[in-house]
């Protein structure tokens, strides 16, 4: 193929992404990096650079708006991002080492990345999500640190105010989602709110608000890992971001009026293709599968 | 609940309801909203003419060519150079990718000047939370140019 072609190719695909995801109720990290690892000719390294940019500027776009509605909390999110920010950064220079120190790095990244999208599809398919959770007892931490914060829920007519609780056991999971997104370069929604909503029992609303706040923190530290090391061509980057910006707001119009469960399916049929095709390419460049 | 609180209008049907909002929360918003869109407007406009003209610091053609190799393959074999820090794309201002990549820094700074932002508005329990955030967050900026690798 002609390299314009894969720009195109890039810029449509992340185009579609972008159309899909909030309809589907994913974010387009998660499978804008499996499926270009899959099916384009560039290093891994590249395309995970390119996947925290996109994920990030994703998050960019609408974490403002959720902060000022009061929907994304700093107070939940200044305790979990200190450990988390640690654990991204280290996830991204540890990334960079696997492809970069052994000859078959780019091999392992696919197999771990295929791996990854497995659990991703399986919480997509059974965590149930609550929209209000009950809270019967909050834990000291989170009550000395009065995590609280309130929003209008138009659908209620009122305010809802809300606590949190089970910080410490929040702690370890945010840390190892913080790993994930900077060594495979995704944004990992998909883990934060269910670790905000089923654990830490934030409203729905709140736990996606401020799961978009957490993947702007986690995923700009992860960017300058990847940045410091070259990581980042403006080729790959631009036309995907760009793709996935319009995309982004294509798809909340059409998701703001319907959501049609079959997209849901599609958008997870897809992702189970994309962790199957990793999966084999990196077996295949272990010598263990055919070429596909 | 004890909280100091903006106050923004929100339409609800043809009513305004006024709906509260801490000001730490409010105002990291508020520096992210605007910093983001000057970021994209960085990493678009330089990055769709370096992608057009295929002249940069990167000319197209070879980076089209060796885009498949590992990061630090790639810069050893395009410009014979190994990378570590920012001066690779720094001291090439002049260039379209170069300057497609200081939009991406601005994007990757943002909640970092939303943090120190945030920090004015915070108590003194999060004033605290946020300077570990702000510091962890230069960290992992400087790191690079403090450990060398």
């Amino acid at each position: 193929m002609i390299w314009w072609m894969w720009v195109l190719a890039l810029f449509f695909m992340t185009l579609g992404i972008g159309i899909v995801a909030p309809i589907a109720g994913v974010g387009g990290g998660v499978l804008f990096t499996p499926l270009t690892m899959a099916f384009y000719p560039f290093s891994t390294d590249f395309i995970r650079g390119a996947g925290l940019v996109m994920a990030m500027t994703s998050a960019l776009s609408s974490a403002p708006h959720f902060a000022k509605k009061g929907l994304a909390n700093l107070r939940i999110l200044a305790p979990v991002v200190v450990v988390s920010i640690i654990f991204s950064i280290l996830g991204g220079i540890i990334g960079l080492w696997v492809t970069n120190a052994f000859p078959q790095g780019k091999s392992y990244i696919k197999i771990g990345l295929g791996l990854i999208l497995f659990v991703v599809f399986l919480v997509y398919l059974f965590s149930k999500r609550v929209e209000f959770p009950e809270i019967r007892h909050i834990d000291p931490i989170s009550e000395k640190l009065d995590i609280h914060g309130m929003w209008y829920e138009p659908s209620l007519g009122k305010v809802v105010e809300y606590k949190t609780t089970n910080l410490l056991y929040a702690l370890p999971a945010f840390a190892g989602v913080g790993f994930i997104a900077g060594m495979f370069g995704l944004g990992a929604g998909w883990a934060n709110v269910p670790v905000l909503n089923l654990v830490m029992g934030a409203p729905l609303k709140v736990a996606t608000s401020t799961s978009m706040m957490i993947i702007t923190i986690n995923d700009a530290a992860a960017c300058w890992v990847y940045m410091a090391r070259g990581a980042m061509l403006a080729m790959i980057i631009v036309p995907s971001v760009l793709g996935i910006t319009i995309g982004a707001r294509i798809g909340a119009r059409i998701a703001v009026k319907s959501r049609p469960k079959s997209i849901k399916y599609l958008v997870m049929a897809i992702m189970l293709f994309a962790a199957v095709m990793d999966i084999w390419k990196g077996l295949h460049g272990l010598g263990l599968a055919p070429p596909i | 609940m004890a909280v100091v609180v903006e106050k923004e209008k929100e339409a609800v049907g043809t009513e305004l309801k006024e709906v509260l909002v801490e000001p730490m929360n409010y105002i990291f918003g508020r520096i992210m909203e605007i910093l983001t869109i000057i970021g994209l407007i960085a990493m678009f406009v330089p990055g769709i003419i370096y992608i057009i003209t295929g002249k940069g610091y990167l000319s197209r053609d070879v980076v089209v060519k060796y885009w498949d190799l590992k990061a630090s393959a790639f810069w050893e074999k395009v410009m014979g150079v190994k990378v570590f820090g920012y001066s690779w794309f720094l001291n090439h201002l002049s260039a379209t990718d170069c300057l497609s990549i200081i939009g991406v820094c601005i994007l990757a700074i943002t909640p970092l000047i939303s943090l120190f932002g945030a920090e004015i508005k915070a108590d003194k329990k999060y004033k605290i939370l946020i300077g570990i955030l702000i510091l962890e967050f230069l960290f992992a900026i400087f790191r690079p140019i403090l450990m060398g690798h």
